[in-house]
């Protein structure tokens, strides 16, 4: 058995290789402490995410992806972390859920230390089990990227240009 | 359209900046996909080889009931909300598209990278019909605003220079970028396709995989491009070919294995994204393409090329490619994938261009994830290509020459007589003519052609005596001289004679041995390698011998051509393979029945040496390949590293011919390696190497010597052996 702290940190190594920012937090409180202190304006929170936060802006139903497009900070929420990629599972079955991960500039994605798992195939078989979380589900591995232009790796295309991991301990 | 393929070549090589980007593309991609690959053995303790043979097979499972997977697939995705349809030919997938968009009054379409819909020609279709399709990943975008076509399969702009990136970027948003600041120019693309997300009523993908077990489409992206095109819109196509089906989720993570890891060599894309059904309250159309795929699969050799998952490594990889680029090196599926597809899913005529490019290296074999033997399905294209009379004529009559013993003769002794008289006349230096070749032919000089054969050279002299006693000790011993090397390389095939017979075994030169046909076969000709075959297989058929060659060339050609050649003459055949299964690699035949021991030759105290090793038998890990290894063990002296030992010399049969600017390109990169290594000798062990390489040093004035290995080591023979 891997112990939850070895998996805690192979998960980090992965994400950092994939460009990405972690951060260990105790509570949902600190979370939101955090995530404010990214940015200069409210961060916009995923319904997922305000479920737990209780605060933060919503995107709008009728027209989510404009009423929040490159807000400076993002908050949502994964069903689990993958330890051997860094990826960050996010199911978001309507365009109301996924707005915040496509469009915000800094997004911040929760995680519980508890829902961490070794394997990318661990990720898949909870998928196979999951139907309606399949619907419309994504590992996210670090911020966007291209090296469209001469090969030259670029953060930030579409997606978010910065990505961090909040561990809930 | 696509311009010609003579149009397109030319192009490519009067681009200056295009073979030194490609290199380097090349270069660092290999050093991180093999750190890549690396990590994936150490972790799973499987190798690489394991690894894509598993994933291979689970793809031909699927492939060979691809009717059960696809009623799977469909039950499960229209039971989520999807509409599923299977189309045959690329027209109808233009028209179901077109035809959905007009019933919802659409007239514009957002993309994600999908090559299936560049099959098909789908933006210039979609335009003839009034719907405007614009391209969101950043670099088909590009390509888009330039009115280009993907060079490389996941790197789609590769070839375009950033200037030109600028130029374009700033023609479209109506301002200056600095060519300098990449990351701006990125930017650019946020805004500069916000609004179309915004407008546009349908959203088109591809898919990495279609996952039967759920009926979901997985997706893999590094922009965020493809999930906004599925965001915002209403309606959701996703074209793909058939061959993407695999049964279930466990298998999705396969080939996430192997797909990133050898396509941008990441461990995994920024955005793996795997969808099911329509979204609520929008609609998604699935479309099964097959245009030839099925067709593909019927056919023996053919079949395995739809394991391919569109990873671009067979690019990555291929020499050639690197000189000329994806727009030269395949139709619109590009790189070594793209000599082979091109043909069903286009047409012969536009497979054909390319054909000649390829220089049968193997290397992309090496690199392919799902193990498609690439260069044995691009021979066989190019035996259709040129059956349906698409080789230059001059090839056709070089190898009805070639194939005429006599013919090939005579123009040799002509040869020889010409090289004496220019020898004469000073016209001779480091044994190649002085001639004023026109620039195109200028990098690789004419080597002379001395008067007496190998043959005439073994028959002219006493036998080497023994060095020391050998398994092959008192035996008889067959030398396949091989053409070239007969005649041009006398000093190479002597050598090893006196190699095989130092080991104590007697040389025998069968008469009337000539080629072994793998010219002919290479270019497509089959009916003229099979005359070569067929007399190589009575010359070397008079005795059972165990047969020699320094050609190494020519036993991949008698083991792996000839029972393809002869597959429908079970005589023939079977003789071939008696004579296949006697013939030894010089090299492996000094490791194996005639294996002289350690250190048995002198050492040389000046004279550092390093070794370009053949890239076809490396590539397919022939024994005998690593040649350095054994100069160091017969000789105990050490060679120089050198730096892609193991990459094409651009010799590559007619290819140098065919496409001299390939030639030009590929043996340059050779040279620049050699050089930096140092060495004063370069050994080889492939005769059309040898003299590929020697002809390249000497027109470029480098200062090596070229030699095939046999000389190298004969030259060490002790003049006064143990008795």
């Amino acid at each position: 058995m891997i112990s939850a702290s070895d998996r805690t940190s192979r998960f980090q190594e992965s994400l950092v290789a994939a460009q990405g920012e972690i951060a260990y937090l105790d509570s949902w409180d600190e979370l939101w402490d955090f995530a404010a202190s990214l940015g200069d304006d409210t961060p916009v929170v995923s319904p997922a995410a305000h479920g737990f936060l209780r605060r933060g802006d919503l995107p709008d139903a009728e027209d989510p992806l404009r009423s929040i497009a490159d807000r400076s900070v993002g908050i949502t929420v994964a069903a689990l972390g993958v330890a051997e990629t860094g990826s960050l599972l996010l199911v978001e079955r309507a365009p109301v859920d996924r707005a915040v991960s496509l469009l915000t500039r800094h997004l911040v994605i929760a995680v519980g230390q508890d829902d961490i798992v070794d394997e990318l195939a661990e990720g898949f078989r909870w998928l196979a089990d999951q139907p309606r979380a399949a619907a419309y589900a994504t590992f996210v591995t670090g911020p966007s990227r291209t090296a469209d232009i001469e090969r030259s790796l670029t953060i930030g295309v579409q997606g978010p240009s910065r990505l961090t991991a909040a561990v809930l301990t | 359209m696509i311009a010609e393929f003579t149009e397109r070549y030319r192009r490519a090589v009067n681009d200056p900046d295009l073979r030194p980007r490609l290199l380097a593309f090349q270069r660092s991609w290999r050093e991180s996909r093999d750190a890549q690959v690396a990590l994936l053995e150490q972790r799973t303790e499987r190798s690489f080889d394991e690894l894509r043979r598993d994933f291979a097979e689970v793809k031909d499972a699927t492939l060979d009931r691809i009717d059960d997977y696809i009623a799977e697939f469909r039950a499960n995705a229209e039971a989520a909300g999807a509409t599923v349809v299977e189309l045959t030919t690329a027209e109808e997938a233009v028209e179901y598209i077109a035809g959905v968009c007009k019933a919802r009054g659409i007239d514009l379409v957002v993309k994600s990278k999908s090559m299936v819909s560049e099959e098909i020609e789908l933006n210039d279709e979609l335009a003839e019909r009034g719907i405007t399709a614009i391209e969101t990943d950043l670099g088909e975008w590009l390509l888009q605003l330039a009115e280009q076509r993907p060079s490389h399969l996941v790197m789609p702009a590769i070839h375009q220079k950033r200037q030109y990136v600028a130029e374009i970027l700033g023609e479209e948003l109506g301002r200056e970028f600095d060519p300098d600041d990449i990351p701006a120019m990125v930017a650019s693309a946020r805004e500069g396709l916000r609004r179309h997300y915004l407008a546009a009523g349908t959203g088109l993908t591809g898919a990495n995989a279609l996952v039967a077990e759920t009926g979901s489409i997985m997706v893999v992206t590094n922009e965020g491009n493809m999930r906004l095109a599925t965001s915002l819109p209403d309606v959701h196509f996703v074209t793909a070919g058939i061959e993407k089906l695999i049964p279930t989720w466990a298998d999705a993570e396969r080939q996430l294995q192997l797909l990133p890891r050898s396509a941008t060599a990441q461990t995994l894309s920024t955005y793996t994204t795997c969808i099911t059904g329509a979204q609520p309250g929008k609609e998604m159309h699935i479309i099964l393409l097959d245009n030839g795929r099925r067709e593909m699969r019927l056919d023996d050799t053919i079949g395995a090329a739809l394991r391919c998952i569109r990873c671009g490594a067979c690019a990555n990889v291929c020499p050639p490619y690197q000189v000329v680029g994806g727009h030269t090196f395949g139709h619109i599926y590009t790189g070594a994938i793209g000599l082979v597809n091109t043909a069903f899913h286009h047409d012969v005529e536009a497979a054909a261009g390319p054909q000649g490019l390829c220089v049968s290296c193997g290397a992309c074999e090496t690199v392919c994830p799902v193990a498609i033997p690439l260069p044995r399905q691009i021979l066989q294209i190019r035996r259709r290509t040129t059956e349906s009379g698409h080789a230059p004529r001059w090839e056709r009559w070089l190898l009805r020459a070639w194939s005429a013993p006599q013919l090939f003769r005579a123009a040799m002794k002509l040869g020889a007589v010409a090289s004496t008289l220019a020898r004469a006349v000073g016209l001779v230096r480091r044994d190649h003519i002085r001639l004023p070749l026109p620039r195109r032919l200028n990098w690789r000089s004419i080597p002379a052609i001395p008067s007496q054969t190998g043959s005439d050279l073994i028959d002219n002299r006493q036998p080497q005596p023994t060095l020391e006693s050998t398994p092959a000790s008192g035996t008889t011993v067959d030398l396949f001289a091989q053409c070239l090397a007969n005649r041009l390389m006398p000093d190479t095939v002597d050598a090893s004679a006196r190699l095989i017979e130092a080991g104590g075994a007697n040389v025998n030169v069968p008469p009337n041995q000539h080629c072994c046909g793998l010219p002919a076969f290479d270019a497509g000709d089959w009916e003229t390698a099979r005359r070569m075959a067929r007399a190589a297989i009575d010359a070397l058929s008079r005795a059972d011998h165990r047969i020699v060659t320094p050609a190494t060339s020519c036993v991949i050609s008698m083991r792996d051509h000839w029972p393809q050649l002869f597959r429908d003459e079970p005589q023939t055949l079977s003789r071939a393979n008696a004579v296949a299964d006697r013939v030894h690699d010089l090299a492996a035949w000094l490791d194996g029945p005639g294996r002289l021991p350690d250190g048995c030759l002198e050492q040389e105290e000046s004279g550092s040496w390093t070794a370009h090793r053949f890239c076809q038998s490396s590539n397919r890990g022939e024994p005998g390949a690593r040649i350095d290894l054994l100069v160091e063990r017969l000789t105990g002296e050490t060679s120089l590293p050198l730096e892609e030992a193991e990459v094409c010399c651009g010799f590559g049969g007619l290819t140098s011919i065919a496409a001299p600017e390939v030639g030009e390109g590929i043996i340059e990169r050779k040279l620049e390696c050699i050089m930096a290594s140092g060495c004063e000798t370069l050994l080889t062990n492939n005769p059309g190497c040898a003299l590929h390489l020697r002809a390249g040093a000497v027109a470029r004035g480098a200062s090596h010597n070229t030699q095939h290995y046999a000389d190298f080591l004969a030259s060490r023979l002790p003049d006064d052996p143990p008795s």
